[in-house]
């Protein structure tokens, strides 16, 4: 019973979107405020629905009824809870499911937040937001049901691909789809925007709070997805350019370049046209990347669903919000008032230009993940676009973005002062100097590019330092004052330092993976081979029975100048249900480098090939973006607004205590 | 600066930018994407040894042979036409005879296929979709297999 | 029933709660949205002079920030003297009835439609734990197959259970799933010709009918450890017609029907099947004849076979179904002939030449010991 009434809610909650979309409005047109106040409860409304919707869906899969299709499929009666749990959204339909849960949790939140947003703004974005709420729920109950019913019910389920069961997936997709649906927010908002014909700073004050935290969500989810491929899929890498990996990728560089340009309408009033064009094509990339992962048309690790059928349907909801909200803005953006005007060398200049390198790498990235697909349905040709063309196309967008980020964030606003402002950085770019200088120097060499790759990053972070050290020191200040001044700065001011930083970290990280080494081995035990500076000696390998799998365990014992300093275990692993076999990689962790040991095939001669990395800083990849994620949160905590003060051109010499973003 | 140079130059940044983009985009088209063929393509377009290609197919039956190492020699077949593959290193958790594979690398003029990595996917019953696509054509892809 | 009342309440609420805004009395009439501007910028300037006071702006920042603040103000003030809101009157009551008619019939007509068209509101939620605990004589097929698939899963090593699951698997459509419960029976119990045979039969039921090579090479076995096993010699007789070798897939069904108990309940699809193949090759419907004349028939067949074979040569199932044929019509001279004929043409075959060797043993035919056990059935 409590399966159908999760059937009947989501039914209802369609039923409420669409009076959320039409009502509120009709009545922001008519200036009539009771229309209006009808998107409050209908959002909350329509949310609690798909919370009831979810959570019997939850419960199904917690007790294993498998009277529900959806729970046959994907779930064993054999797995541990957690796993029974996270199969909801390990599916199709329950991600899609899931997916709407979050588009209809933001679309209360906004509800909810009555203080900060003006009446016919909230109106029309939560009429928008409806409409979003409405094409997913059609396509959910059409297409996809999680509720389908099988009658009589089979005793036991098919499982779920062991490769998703690990709780890299329990927190990977939430994580994602928070992302991709806050920023169906900003969308929401910028087609309000357009509806009222009006944008100003007060929209990009409203907006910049959910932008920031879909950003900062997809961020947490990029991360944790890019470190389950590298220890779950047992191959090393943790970025594959993956037309999925890609997906994500997308929205998030235009999510990006979406939340800098906000900050340049809200400060100073300017932009108005293009971060609105940035809303609406940072949420299409979010719907497309939904598109390409659902509807199988990409071969990749993540396509668990494949059925051209839904493909069509999700095709037509992409052109319908991609269209119409491209055609509204083709028809009402002209009527926005253009707005303040600023010196190419300004703050401003500064984030145009990074608008401008974040929106084509994205450009770049799109070609690469899209043109495969055109190519093959025009020509038939069949051609893999990976990490070569990347690297040719990515890479020397991104760099200089990163190179003159520093610079960037430390420029007034309105009109900067390019040499006071490098003068200012120059101790910051010693520093990075130096730095880059000593590791080189410590790892005897390495590729120029990987060199190049750790100055950069040092110099971020020491940029990301001379920044927050310039805003509230003055030679000559005592350190006391300059501590209190430092801890007066706004928590935003603090957030983009922290978060510019990261980015630097990742760089390093990324750098420092030309060091790694990859060694192959066919080993007996008793043998050692050598990874980095580590040898490892295969202790024994030795069966085990896990709750719904069979294994062979390779234990190791890490030596370091003959001294044992642990063990490290890798498995390959035998789910029995599916028959299906999986390789658990190894890994130890040594500060922010890892040892990583993944298991091949038994060799004819009966030795057991294995394979070795040694990944030296490689967690600093995955650490600056949860630093870069940690900087949004500070900087979201920081709920006060202000108008960009520009220097005052004589007063270019004084320290420009620039009231941050 | 008037309001109109302003707009210029940023319509000219912006602008200098997207041919940047645009130059790399169809610099690295020319010589970084890898084609798929399947064995018989490779006789069919006259595929020139030391191209760099995937090769797509199935591993033929009882051809796979293990050699010092971790080398390792194997058939890929459309079952029209089948080609040796040699690589050397790991090979996937669902490397098997008969099981769809995706290999890239070089052909030699022997005609041999030299791999430098080796592609099947996680699942008992996938098949890469390029290998599906090469097999209909052969008339011998049958489907998704009973059990989804 | 109850599920109708907890649907009904559910919509009601709905409704309700969207209702509650229309019936509300307008308190805050005068809060149309372009008043928050104002109230942003008036926001923005208190604190634009709270950080010139705290020392985080110096003055002549304070003032360039106020200053656009405050143009800013003026903006979005006469921005809100043109919007005159139209809130009163007969025009926003009528409004407000016909947004209560669209929220009364659309919320419950949407809902109702699809859940009809989509649910199932007579099925029962079925939790695995309480069918687990139901009455174990109760329990149906599947639930026994699941039951052992648990433990299986606990106990892999348990070659029984899987002996006792293949089977069910087979019979329910799973054949997948039985060749993987047969090969682990065969892994953890042993040889046995009985498990080498299902074992096959599952894979050539797995592979849609066809004979493949490892079903061959299983039924092969499982001749070789009970030479009068009748369901590897029908497999392989399936598999010799699928090769096109009529003549040997023949032979074999007719040793079969031979050798086998007349009343045996796979004969007449042993017959049913030499008929076929007869049929087709233009012999006479071999099966249907009576004894005598099949016994004949059936000799016509073998002695045509022979001579193909020592014309043409031909595989070691070839020469191995003739070496049988004559066996079960009980001339073993001449069956040790053919023997020793195969033997000398497929020479330098290891294999062959094991499994003929295999067969002189299975069938008694050892050339240097003559007893002449009957042949057995």
């Amino acid at each position: 019973m409590i399966v159908e009434i999760g059937h009947f809610a989501l039914a209802l909650a369609l039923g409420l979107s669409l009076v959320q979309c039409a009502l509120p409005l009709w009545g922001a047109r008519m200036r009539d405020p009771a229309l209006m106040g009808i998107a409050t409860p209908a959002a909350l409304g329509a949310f609690l629905c798909v919370a009831v919707a979810f959570a019997a869906l939850t419960l199904a899969y917690v007790q294993s009824d498998f009277s529900v299709l959806n729970v046959v499929e994907n779930s064993h009666s054999t797995q541990p809870l957690l796993y029974r749990f996270t199969s909801v959204w390990g599916n199709h339909e329950g991600s899609m499911l899931l997916w709407v849960l979050i588009l209809t949790l933001f679309g209360a939140l906004v509800a909810l937040s009555r203080r900060s947003l003006p009446e016919r703004l909230r109106a029309n974005a939560l009429a928008a937001q409806g409409a979003i709420a409405i094409a997913f729920l059609a396509f959910i109950l059409v297409t996809s049901n999680p509720f389908a019913r099988v009658t009589p019910a089979p005793f036991e389920g098919q499982d779920l691909n062991p490769i998703l069961q690990d709780l890299g997936l329990a927190i990977h997709p939430p994580l994602l789809y928070l992302g991709y649906v806050g920023f169906s927010i900003s969308f929401a908002f910028a087609a309000a925007a357009l509806i009222e014909g009006r944008i100003d700073a007060v929209w990009a004050r409203a907006v910049r709070p959910w932008t920031l935290t879909a950003w900062l969500f997809l961020t947490l989810g990029i991360a944790m997805g890019s470190y389950w491929a590298y220890y779950e899929l047992g191959w090393g890498g943790w970025w594959f350019w993956d037309p999925v990996e890609n997906a994500s990728l997308m929205p998030w560089l235009a999510g990006t370049a979406l939340l800098h340009s906000t900050i340049v309408m809200e400060k100073r009033d300017a932009l108005k046209v293009w971060t609105v064009l940035l809303a609406i094509l940072t949420f299409s990339l979010s719907l497309l990347g939904t598109f390409l992962v659902r509807s199988g048309v990409l071969t990749s690790v993540h396509a668990f669903a494949t059925d051209p059928a839904r493909g069509v349907f999700i095709l037509a909801i992409l052109v319908a919000f991609i269209g119409g909200s491209l055609a509204l803005f083709a028809w009402r953006a002209p009527m926005l008032k253009p707005g303040g005007l600023f010196a190419p060398v300004s703050r401003e200049g500064a984030l145009v230009l990074n608008n401008l390198l974040l929106a084509s790498a994205c450009a770049t990235v799109f070609i690469g993940t899209l043109y495969p697909l055109a190519l093959e349905a025009l020509t038939g040709d069949k051609i893999s676009v990976g990490e070569p063309f990347f690297n040719a196309t990515f890479l020397p967008i991104v760099v200089p973005l990163l190179a003159v980020l520093p610079l960037g964030q430390s420029l007034a606003w309105k009109r900067g002062d390019l040499l006071g402002t490098a003068e200012r950085l120059f101790a910051a770019f010693a520093l990075a100097l130096a730095a880059t200088l000593a590791a080189v120097a410590f790892a005897e060499g390495g590729p120029v590019v990987a060199v190049l790759g750790l100055a950069l990053g040092f110099f971020l972070v020491a940029g990301s330092l001379a920044d927050i050290v310039n805003r509230s020191w003055t030679r000559g200040m005592p350190l006391a004052t300059a501590w209190r001044r430092a801890r007066g700065l706004p928590r935003s001011a603090w957030g983009m330092a922290v978060a510019h930083a990261a980015v630097g970290l990742v760089a390093i990280g990324i750098a420092a993976q030309a060091w790694s080494t990859e060694t192959l081995a066919v080993m007996k035990p008793g043998e050692v081979a050598a990874a980095g500076p580590y040898q490892l000696r295969l202790d024994a390998v030795l069966p085990r029975t896990g709750p719904n799998y069979r294994e062979d365990v390779a234990r190791f014992s890490v030596m370091r100048h003959g001294e044992t300093v642990g063990t490290v275990e890798a498995m390959k692993r035998l789910y029995v249900t599916r028959g299906m076999p999986t390789t658990e990689a190894g890994i130890m962790t040594r500060g922010p480098s890892q040892l990583y040991v993944s298991l091949g095939e038994p060799q004819p001669g009966g030795g057991l090939g294995v394979r070795f990395y040694w990944k030296p800083y490689v967690l600093l990849i995955w650490g600056g973006a949860l630093f870069m994620a940690a900087g949004g949160a500070l900087s979201l905590t920081d709920r006060r607004l202000r108008v960009g003060a520009p220097a005052r051109a004589r007063a270019a010499a004084l320290p420009a205590a620039t009231p941050a973003e | 600066m008037t309001r109109k140079q302003r707009r210029l130059t940023l319509i000219g940044a912006a602008l200098s930018v997207i041919a940047l983009a645009l130059g790399l985009v169809l610099f690295a088209m020319r010589d970084t994407i890898v084609f798929f063929h399947g064995p018989t393509d490779i006789a069919e377009k006259g595929v020139r040894p030391g191209t760099r290609f995937r090769l797509g197919g199935l591993v033929k039956e009882g051809s796979v042979v293990r050699g010092e190492g971790q080398s390792v020699r194997f058939e890929v077949t459309d079952t029209n036409r089948s080609v040796l593959v040699r690589y050397t290193g790991l090979l996937p958790d669902l490397f098997r005879e008969g099981q769809g594979v995706v290999a890239e690398g070089v052909l030699e003029p022997s005609g041999d296929f030299r791999a430098d990595s080796v592609l099947a996917k996680h699942d008992e019953t996938y098949m890469p979709r390029e290998v599906a696509d090469t097999l209909k054509k052969q008339g011998v892809w049958q489907g998704e297999g009973s059990r989804r | 029933m109850a599920i109708w009342v907890i649907f009904a309440l559910m919509t009601g609420a709905a409704v309700l709660a969207v209702l509650w805004p229309l019936s509300r009395q307008r308190t805050a009439a005068a809060d149309d949205g372009t008043g928050d501007d104002a109230a942003f910028y008036r926001q923005q300037i208190a604190e634009i002079e709270r950080d010139a006071a705290r020392g985080a702006l110096t003055a002549a920042e304070a003032e360039a920030a106020k200053a656009e603040a405050g143009r800013r103000l003026l903006r979005a003030a006469a921005a809100a003297e043109h919007a005159a809101a139209d809130q009163e009157g007969e025009p926003a009551l009528r409004r407000r009835r016909a947004a209560s008619a669209v929220t009364l019939s659309t919320i419950p007509l949407v809902a109702l439609a699809l859940y009809g068209a989509l649910g199932s509101p007579q099925l029962p939620s079925v939790p695995h734990a309480e069918r687990l605990a139901g009455d174990p004589r109760g329990l149906d097929l599947a639930a026994a197959v699941a039951r052992i698939e648990a433990h299986l899963a606990r106990t892999p090593e348990d070659g029984r259970g899987w002996e006792v699951l293949a089977p069910v698997y087979l019979k329910s459509g799973r054949a997948e799933d039985a060749v993987k419960a047969y090969a682990a029976a065969l892994r953890l119990l042993g040889d046995a010709p009985q498990r080498y045979a299902d074992y096959g039969e599952a894979m050539v039921v797995a592979a849609g009918g066809t004979v493949t090579a490892d079903a061959r090479t299983a039924f092969e076995r499982a001749l070789a450890l009970d030479g009068t096993a009748p369901k590897p010699k029908f497999y392989l007789a399936v598999a010799a017609e699928q090769d096109g070798r009529r003549q040997d897939a023949l032979a074999l069904l007719a040793d079969l029907a031979r050798s086998g108990p007349a009343d045996a309940p796979w004969q007449p699809v042993v017959r049913e099947r030499m008929a076929r193949l007869g049929g087709e090759s233009g012999a006479a419907a071999v099966a249907a004849l009576p004894p005598a004349e099949r016994d004949a028939a059936i000799r016509g067949m073998v002695a045509s076979l022979e001579a193909r074979l020592t014309a043409e040569g031909g595989s070691v199932d070839g020469w191995l179904g003739l070496v049988r044929s004559y066996a079960v019509l009980g001339e073993r001279g001449k069956a040790r002939a053919a023997l020793a004929r195969a033997a000398e043409r497929l020479a330098g075959d290891a294999e062959a030449e094991r499994r003929l060797t295999a067969a002189a043993r299975d069938l008694d035919l050892d050339i240097t010991s003559d007893s002449g056990k009957e042949v057995s059935r």
